[in-house]
């Protein structure tokens, strides 16, 4: 990490906990400020890690909602940014858990698809849904089975028969998949 | 406009003040101090304790050890699940040691049943201390659950699930100076219905928050 980016999270760091501060005692526009300021820095924090999916949209706003019913537990006298993350990382693997069914983002014909390298070569959408270097940490086949359960919104009969598994290898590979993905997060030092 | 910024509007609209809580460490020293003060209260009121203990304790054997290691285990443990309730607030160290302290305490029992740390005796025998246990940890349980409430633990079944195995860590630990010792009896009377407290714990946050959900219907 260089000196000036230092400089730069330190600043961010103590303004964000300034109109945290603020925002405790009432003010509005702080408040604002500081929201507006972390949605972006939790769509950019999400996209690298898991691509341009759905998916971080619903992610955004569930942190925005998560910082704000948190926001009295702030404490002034710690560090801003572990207790913003701390918030971001849960709900991201929350809401990856409880992803419902997203059929609206792949066709039909997508059921084809057997593997990332197929989906990367044959769909940009999907192309951007495996971007996130998270994922792309994970082995193909938790993978496989996060992205089309979780991001393309698949049943898990259908994710099973796409993948030529049963549905219950194909439930252990989420789960050990997001379980995966939780320690990753976890381990990131931001 | 995008849907954040409607989102953004909306939650700062009519933005009410928060009074941020306690800090978390202080919070988790006057529980520590009061639950500690209560249960070796009401074990020495209920009564028979050990008359042999403090020398036992006081002769800085392996017994001594045990007991120093349970105390660090709890403090550590107690402390994990108290910074558990603020997000970002438990570091992975501390709970890498809280647990491991944990374990190397059960596990100097789990040692003991083939080499003791002191002559295995009858001294001190409460006739139901299996239950003395479960129920002397029940009141700082209830309290760490409803302090713990007050902050905002992201996980709160392995937060309540923590506060509950150190609120049973406690009367298990004085046990070991108040009944008798024989391992496997500290193992299966003391310790077992003390790691039964997390679940119980679990059990009483579930329902508190079925209850607030409820009420908020």
């Amino acid at each position: 990490m260089t000196e000036d980016s230092t400089k730069d999270i330190d600043s961010e760091e103590d303004r964000w906990a300034r109109l945290m501060r603020s925002a405790q005692a009432g003010d509005e526009a702080d408040y604002r400020e500081l929201l507006t300021e972390l949605a972006h820095v939790v769509r950019r924090y999400l996209s690298s890690r898991f691509g341009r999916a759905e998916f971080v949209d619903d992610c955004v706003q569930d942190c925005l909602v998560a910082i704000h019913e948190a926001r009295h537990s702030y404490d002034a006298g710690r560090k801003f940014r572990p207790w913003f993350f701390a918030i971001v990382r849960y709900k991201a693997i929350d809401v990856l858990r409880g992803q419902r069914r997203r059929r609206d983002l792949v066709t039909r014909q997508a059921h084809e698809q057997l593997s990332t390298e197929q989906i990367l070569e044959t769909n940009p959408l999907e192309a951007q849904i495996v971007s996130g270097y998270l994922l792309r940490a994970l082995s193909p086949d938790y993978r496989d089975a996060i992205i089309l359960t979780k991001l393309k919104g698949y049943s898990v009969t259908e994710a099973a028969a796409q993948l030529k598994i049963s549905e219950g290898a194909l439930k252990v590979r989420v789960h050990r998949g997001i379980g995966r993905l939780k320690r990753l997060v976890e381990a990131e030092k931001l | 406009m995008t849907s954040d910024d409607d989102l953004i509007q909306a939650l700062s609209r009519n933005l009410q003040a928060v009074a941020p809580p306690a800090r978390i460490d202080h919070i988790w020293l006057g529980w520590l101090v009061l639950s500690a003060a209560f249960v070796v209260g009401v074990i020495h009121l209920m009564g028979p304790v050990r008359d042999s203990s403090l020398d036992q304790l006081l002769s800085g054997g392996r017994f001594t050890f045990e007991t120093v290691l349970g105390i660090t285990a709890f403090i550590a443990g107690s402390l994990a699940a108290f910074r558990s309730a603020v997000p970002g607030g438990l570091s992975r160290w501390l709970a890498r040691i809280a647990v491991g302290l944990l374990l190397a305490w059960i596990g100097f029992y789990l040692f003991g049943l083939y080499s003791p740390a002191l002559e295995p005796s009858m001294a001190g025998k409460r006739d139901r201390c299996v239950w003395e246990t479960f129920v002397y940890a029940a009141p700082p349980m209830l309290v760490a659950i409803g302090l713990i409430r007050r902050y905002c633990p992201l996980q709160p079944f392995r937060t309540a699930m923590a506060a509950g195995i150190v609120a049973g860590m406690l009367p298990a630990l004085y046990m070991q100076l108040a009944c008798m010792y024989v391992p496997a009896h500290i193992l299966s009377f003391h310790i077992l219905p003390g790691l039964l407290v997390g679940p119980a714990a679990v059990g009483v946050a579930w329902v508190w928050q079925f209850a607030v959900a409820r009420r908020s219907q």
